[in-house]
């Protein structure tokens, strides 16, 4: 028994030691695009994390961010049921939008 | 394209989605049905979309042709692989009878014009058929859909017809 505990007690501090380094890694957000959406509206993130979009209508959409060269997301046509993965690296806030249907904004910050 | 007959066109297929509507008043369409319309309206717009791909030579609206072509392709597909599984068989109504004769009608006209009055013709028609799907969605087909993600599907689908629809508007004004 008190093997077992000194055993739970060495995991805990192992975990403990890890926290801290698992949060620091880059961490990766998903963006659904569904029913014409992107979900969620805005998405808030840190310089080096990555974003993935995932189209789950039926058509194309983009993820492109309405000042060009400005470091936002500018993907290409993402197919349905495809993904596009985005490393966000400049700090700023950008708004962006599907250049096919411009109904759909949203805005990634990039913290 | 005169002014004359476009606003008879126009007014055509108000027509047409008018009676529709009434008759619709009558007797609701069933879940068959409203994947009929479904299936009917995409294809009308797909084959528009094809003709005015190969005739125009206007890049924005050969672009937005495009566009039409896959985003009513990708829709009927989903609707298709819904039906599967749903195990439902689209079924004729007067609704998608009449969606199917005014694509048949359009397409006739859209075949004898060239230049410009095509790219106009199209595009008018482009806005007068979404807002037309937009109003049959709203008043008939939402409301009526009994399978639950039917319902969903076409709760889904609105917002793209709403984006065709402000993206044809756009187009239009720059042809005026």
């Amino acid at each position: 028994m008190a093997f077992l505990l000194k055993r739970a007690g060495y995991a805990l501090a192992l975990l403990a030691a890890l926290g801290p380094a698992v949060q620091a890694a880059p961490a990766v957000h998903t963006v659904l695009i569904d029913g014409m959406r992107f979900i969620p509206q805005t998405v808030e993130v840190k310089a080096g994390d990555t974003v993935v979009w995932r189209n789950k209508d039926p058509f194309p959409h983009t993820a492109t961010a309405t000042q060009s060269g400005s470091g936002g997301p500018s993907s290409p046509a993402i197919a349905p049921g495809a993904s596009w993965r985005f490393k966000a690296a400049k700090p700023g806030s950008y708004p962006y939008l599907c250049t096919l249907h411009s109904t759909m904004t949203a805005t990634l910050v990039v913290k | 394209m005169s002014k004359f007959t476009h606003k008879l066109l126009c007014a055509t297929i108000a027509g047409a989605f008018a009676l529709a509507g009434s008759a619709f008043a009558q007797t609701a369409p069933d879940d068959a049905q409203i994947a009929g319309i479904v299936v009917a309206a995409n294809q009308v717009d797909i084959d528009a979309g094809k003709l005015a791909q190969k005739t125009t030579k206007q890049a924005e609206v050969k672009s937005f042709a495009k566009q039409m072509v896959t985003d009513h392709t990708g829709v009927n597909k989903q609707a298709g692989a819904l039906v599967k599984k749903l195990k439902v068989t689209p079924t004729d109504s007067d609704l998608s009878k009449s969606l199917k004769a005014g694509g048949a009608e359009n397409i006739a006209k859209l075949k004898g014009l060239k230049g410009k009055e095509f790219d106009k013709a199209y595009v008018d028609h482009e806005v007068t058929y979404h807002q037309a799907v937009i109003d049959a969605l709203d008043k008939t087909l939402i409301p009526n859909a009994k399978n639950a993600e039917l319902k969903d599907t076409l709760v889904k689908t609105r917002p793209a017809f709403v984006a065709h629809l402000e993206h044809a508007k756009q187009l239009q004004s720059t042809m005026k």
